[in-house]
């Protein structure tokens, strides 16, 4: 048996369907978007789109749609899953709290139907009477809306249409009354169906069209008082209403095809269209008024300017528009009524997508021991490689080259208004330097009243307009305006400070075992109390729990030599809670914070390592401590302010951001390589930043929005297919495809992009001899023609520029590529893999593989050999280059001579799209027929066939586990791993690969890699977890998948059949149902695999729920088993989260 | 008529809306709503249910009931005396041109 968890890192981010409309009250303009298999709720604000929830759907969301029943002021959702689930909810808002009411459901499939060839699709009528779904051919589905019935009776409809491309119910009708497009052998067509909806039965054609443009695509109906449908095609425009018929050929529309449109106004004289090259075009209806009533009279259409390629568009409100997209990044643009650089429209926010990834690279550049993904993600023109990694990001704005910082503070001094703040305190080692910061310029000045021949221990602003500086001597009242000394406290005798805390009214100062309370006034330092602690004080901390308050009731001690948290109230300084840190380690930094309403103690220790603690702010009791190592050295907690949510800064050589989400802490790497002092910054040319003190440098940045996932964008303005990383050269290469169009010279770059941008540009002169002789197709081009040209980038693994491009000559396309270290040779090489693609031809009968090598920022072929066939994929194999060529298999030899030579060969599959290879095995994924392993027998030099899993599967990833396990992804969303049985008694069981874990992803898997996003060991781990494959699908989501052992196994099992009860299914879709592994007709249950979200989502349940869903659950704890209470199962679940 | 002209009077819901943009110029966002989780059952209010009828046999019986009527109307016809019980309304004088009747109609 075989035990996995999976689980998403990213979300799919890829946008199906957007549409607006009030769903959360009669009043609230509502943004709706349908990712794979989640909506998300957002309202439209004054400040802009502001998600409110997101639902998960048990399906993967084929179409979404919205209507309004006749009685009601509020829109309803209609959701139409791939499995041909229907689902009709409804939003409420009680308070601040949305309700998603499952208002009717059901199942609309059809056992025996064919899948109709033109997609899922669906439309409502206008006065939500009926809803029409063409799912399968020649059929149409309906739903009638019954108000009162218990029972919606789904019927299908016989409809002589069998090739359908696009259905619209039309408005102004009697009854309803659809539209559609279809094809028979004579061109397309348009043609009205009128339903009855007692009988369930078409009644009659109200009119037809035939004949339409070739290419038409589209329907959008126009609703009342005008009535009518515009037909979209290729390159024209049509209306027509039965009896009226306009049409238009705008030239700007020959470029691409329009594949998404939004009505503008309720009165359908305004669209906006959108097409595959994001060209954003605005088509208007004229209208002239007669007896008859309000007819077209002409249709005019403008290109208002460039947006992400569009998947779909919806109009917003006062001119804003959302763009959701699948190719690149969704917007949301303003259209402006004066053009800006000959564009109508302004982008205003980009919500990153990553969809489609087609390759990711995993690497460890800062050698931290932390991998980043790099991603081959988006299409077209909005293709780009994102950089992702978990952590957060500094913007830096500025550097000034400083070493030795030993604190670092910013003041706001002086008598100005202005909220800035203007000066930055640096302590050295024996004096202090204090800067001013006037604009973006940053000088050194000085504070008469500060003592600048001593180390700082703490500067602060502090009530009545003073400033404070304590340093090992004494704590010196500072008058802000005057900047002259008003007060001074002094320990006695010859006593120094050693640890010093203050907020805006209070000031706590030890010395040794000594503590001393001393009160803020105006113009004096007033001394309260004194108290000396068992032991002496290694840390303190007064900051204020609530942040409205200037002042602290209590005060957090660390100390040496017992090792131990103590705290004391104020004023008394009275010792109210005592709690003994484990280990011998001493605590440097203690810190008293509040995250969403909760209380923390933090407590830094020597080694890097971090304590927290819940913290009652009455009695000072600590409870629920918890551990986690957050870098090796001693580490220093810092408060700062983001995005108005308070987070702690945990400076030292790994560091680090603490907040909390959801409840709990997140820990989360900082990309910086070290970090020893930081403090907030406010000032004018720096708001809302962060001064960072490193080893030589103090740095001013802000800090991204709070996130686990950053995600760097270098765009590069053509599609990248696959990526390669090479250590030896410190770069990555990339395959890219860019769309040239024919002209007269020949063909030309649409837009300028990576390929046409990089330093050194460079052509593939070898072109091979097009099969059968004749032209290549490129040079019989026509004018206008589009040419896919393919290009090998080279880029910088640290800037990302493109260092070069390698452009090949149509038909050549990149297939596959590598970089690996070949035989005896010390260099290192890019292997790159290329076919002609000749679109008669049904699988290209000649390509090639050549190998180069980037060295002195030159790129060099060394070789290359011919291979008849494609090469779909290349793996570094002991030396030698394996590829998947065709239906071979085949491993190639490079010779002291510097050529590839054919070493052995095997022939068994349909095409060998995908490999895999550890030590001498291969895993070969196939087109259609799932997996197989290949042994390399070295001394016969021959391949043979170990095993194969017998089912067939369409593969579109392979990975290998370990030795015996290999997991797979095939085309309809599912995953499976299937294990080889060295145990097995006789050859013919040997032989079989049986599949022993399946489940259903619902997104396509296109690559998976070996690489762990987060550093190994951080915290103490309870999770047994073995191995880490992450993979990127086409929707954009990045996920994990992971080896647990046995009893790890079912006791999240237990868990996860717990949860899904407890966790009620928006919907109405069984969560067993949705991870059925299911190919077709045949469906099985899901076994072997672990949802891993749907594990964490315990973590958001209310305490209540979480005892539920323990309730009876028994686990294994330090090798003894018992029953699993709350904290435990919080502990698990919190670990597997910092997987990701 | 100019873009511009295209562009002005937009619909307007709120003229609040998206007026207090932060000035920062293009922003990127990666942020994402908190997952919804019900916990409480509430039933549908309607099932929507398949009619499993296959869409062959239903045409049929459809073409069927069509030709019975038929055929009892000319039944009914030919036998004026006993039409008591013919649901057939007004018993016109020529069957081929009158409407088609619904066939649930005729069951009732």
């Amino acid at each position: 048996m075989s035990h996995h968890y999976v689980v998403t890192a990213q979300k799919p981010t890829a946008v199906v369907a957007c549409l607006t409309g009030n769903f959360t009250s009669p009043t609230d303009l509502n943004l709706i978007i349908a990712r794979n298999n989640q909506v998300e709720i957002g309202i439209v604000t004054p400040e802009g789109l502001r998600p409110l929830k997101e639902i998960n759907i048990n399906g993967t969301i084929a179409v979404m749609k919205h209507f309004r029943p006749p009685d009601s002021n509020k829109d309803l959702l209609f959701i139409l899953t791939r499995r041909y689930n229907v689902m009709i909810l409804e939003a409420r808002m009680v308070g601040d709290t949305i309700t998603v009411i499952t208002k009717a459901n059901g199942n609309v499939s059809d056992s025996v139907g064919i899948p109709s060839e033109g997609g899922v699709i669906a439309a409502i009528d206008p006065k939500a009477r009926v809803i029409g779904m063409c799912l399968y051919q020649g059929l149409f589905t309906i739903i009638p809306m019954e108000k009162d019935a218990s029972e919606l009776k789904a019927t299908n409809l016989r409809m002589d249409e069998l090739m359908v491309y696009d259905v619209e119910f039309l408005h102004g009708c009697l009854n309803p009354t659809v539209i559609v497009i279809h094809k028979d052998n004579d061109g397309r067509h348009v043609k009205s169906h009128e339903i009855n909806l007692r009988d369930k039965e078409f009644m009659k054609i109200a009119w037809k069209q035939d004949n339409v443009e070739t290419e038409a695509t589209m329907l959008i109906p126009v609703p009342s008082p005008i009535g009518g449908v515009i037909v979209i095609g290729r390159e024209s425009i049509v209306y027509h209403d039965g009896s009226n018929y306009h049409a238009v050929a705008p030239l700007t529309f020959r470029q691409s095809t329009i594949n998404c449109y939004a009505r503008v106004d309720s009165k359908g004289l305004r669209y906006l269209l959108g097409n595959m090259h994001g060209q954003l075009y605005m088509l208007f209806l004229g209208t002239s008024e007669s007896s008859k009533g309000i007819t077209v009279k002409d249709i005019k259409v403008e290109q208002l300017g460039e947006i992400s390629i569009p998947e779909c568009i919806t109009y917003l409100d006062n001119g804003f528009l959302y763009i959701g997209a699948r190719h690149g990044d969704s917007q949301l643009v303003r259209l402006s009524s004066e053009a800006i650089e000959g564009s109508y429209v302004i982008p205003v926010e980009n919500f990153t997508n990553l969809a489609p990834i087609l390759d990711i690279a995993v690497v460890d550049l800062d050698r931290q021991g932390q991998g980043q993904i790099i991603t081959c993600s988006g299409s077209f023109k909005d293709g780009s490689l994102r950089i992702i990694r978990i952590g957060i990001g500094i913007q830096e704005h500025a550097c000034i080259d400083l070493p030795g910082i030993k604190g670092m503070w910013s003041l706001k001094v002086g008598t100005d208004d202005s909220p800035y703040e203007n000066t930055l305190v640096l302590a050295f080692v024996g004096h202090t330097r204090i800067l001013t910061l006037s604009g973006e310029e940053v000088e050194e000045t000085e504070i008469p009243g500060f003592a600048s021949d001593l180390q700082t221990f703490l500067c602060a602003n502090v009530e009545h307009d003073q400033l404070i500086q304590v340093t090992s001597d004494s704590v010196r009242l500072v008058k802000s305006s005057s900047k002259s000394l008003v007060a001074e406290w002094r320990p006695e005798g010859d006593r120094s400070i050693g640890v010093v805390s203050c907020n805006g009214t209070q000031i706590v100062v030890a010395s040794a075992r000594d503590i001393f309370y001393i009160v803020i006034e105006d113009g004096n330092l007033q001394e309260k109390c004194r108290k000396t602690l068992a032991y002496e004080v290694a840390c303190l901390d007064i900051t204020p729990l609530d942040e409205k308050q200037n002042k602290s009731e209590l005060v957090a001690v660390g100390l040496w030599t017992d090792i131990s948290a103590v705290m004391l109230s104020l004023p008394s300084l009275d010792t109210i809670y005592t709690e003994k840190l484990s280990g011998e380690i001493i605590p440097r930094s203690i810190l008293m914070t509040t995250f969403e309403g909760i209380h923390y103690l933090l407590c830094a220790l020597g080694d890097g390592s971090m304590y927290y603690f819940i913290m009652d702010p009455i009695t000072g009791q600590l409870t629920d401590k918890k551990k986690v190592t957050l870098g090796t050295q001693p580490t220093t907690l810092r408060t700062f302010r983001s995005f108005a949510t308070t987070n702690v800064f945990a400076c030292s050589d790994r560091p680090t951001v603490i907040y909390s989400s959801n409840h709990k802490l997140v820990f989360s790497n900082v990309n910086l390589k070290e970090v020893n002092h930081m403090c907030s910054l406010n000032a004018q040319a720096y708001p809302d930043s962060l001064a960072l003190a490193t080893k030589n440098s103090v740095i001013l940045g802000t800090i991204d929005e709070i996130q686990k996932l950053h995600i760097r964008t270098v765009p590069l303005g053509e599609g990248p297919r696959r990526i390669a990383y090479q250590e030896a050269s410190q770069t990555f290469a990339v395959s890219t495809l860019r769309i040239d169009v024919h002209g007269r010279g020949g063909p030309k770059p649409l837009r300028s992009s990576a390929s046409t941008r990089a330093q050194n540009i460079t052509c593939s002169s070898n072109i091979l001899p097009k099969p059968g002789g004749g032209n290549s197709t490129a040079a019989n081009a026509e004018v206008g023609q589009e040419i896919d040209v393919h290009n090998l980038l080279v880029i910088d693994q640290n800037t990302f520029e493109v260092l070069h491009a390698h452009q090949f000559v149509s038909p050549e396309t990149i297939s596959a590529l590598m970089s690996a270290k070949l035989g005896d040779d010390p260099n290192t090489y890019y292997v790159v893999a290329t076919s002609l693609v000749i679109p008669d031809e049904p699988e290209p009968k000649v390509g090639r593989i050549i190998i180069f090598h980037y060295h002195d920022n030159k790129l060099t072929q060394v070789a290359e050999t011919k291979v008849d066939g494609t090469c779909y994929a290349l793996v570094e194999f002991n030396g030698k280059v394996l590829a998947g060529i065709g239906s071979f298999v085949r491993l190639y030899e490079w010779t002291n001579e510097k050529e590839l030579r054919m070493e052995c060969n095997i022939q068994n599959m349909i095409a060998a799209l995908y490999l895999k290879a550890k030590g001498d095995f291969i895993l070969v994924g196939d087109l259609m027929r799932s997996i197989t392993l290949l042994q390399h027998k070295q001394m016969e030099g021959i391949f043979v066939e170990i095993a194969r899993d017998c089912e067939p599967k369409w593969m579109r990833a392979v990975e290998i586990l370990d030795d015996d396990t290999f997991l797979g992804s095939e085309t309809n969303g599912n995953l499976f791993v299937c294990q080889k049985d060295s145990a097995a008694t006789t050859d013919e069981e040997r032989q079989l690969l049986p599949e022993l874990a399946r489940f259903h992803l619902g997104d396509t898997v296109n690559v998976f890699r070996h690489g762990s996003l987060v550093m190994q060991n951080v915290g103490e781990r309870t999770t047994p977890i073995n191995g880490c494959v992450l993979y990127g699908t086409c929707n954009g989501a990045i996920g994990i998948v992971t080896q647990i052992p046995q009893d790890f196994y079912d006791f999240l099992h237990g868990l996860e059949e717990r949860l899904k009860k407890i966790i009620k299914s928006v919907g109405k879709i069984e969560h067993t149902y949705y991870r059925n592994f299911q190919i077709n007709t045949k469906v099985e249950p899901s076994e072997g695999f672990i949802d891993g979200d749907l594990i964490e989502s315990f973590l958001d349940l209310s305490r209540d729920k979480m005892r539920e869903a323990v309730l009876g659950l028994e686990l294994t704890l330090y090798g003894e088993r018992k029953s699993a209470d709350v904290e435990d199962v919080i502990k698990i679940v919190e670990d597997l989260t910092r997987m990701h | 008529m100019s873009i511009s002209d295209f562009i002005k009077g937009l619909t307007i819901h709120d003229s609040n809306n998206f007026t207090h943009l932060s000035e920062h110029g293009l922003r990127t966002s990666q942020r994402r709503a908190s997952v919804y989780l019900p916990t409480e059952d509430v039933a549908s209010e309607q099932l929507i249910v398949m009619d499993k009828r296959c869409v062959l046999l239903r045409y049929l019986t459809q073409q069927w009931d069509k030709k019975t009527l038929q055929r009892k109307r000319e039944h009914g016809n030919g036998n004026e005396g006993n039409n008591g019980n013919s649901s057939t309304p007004n018993g016109g004088s020529s069957s081929k041109k009158r409407p088609r009747l619904d066939p649930n109609e005729l069951n009732n």
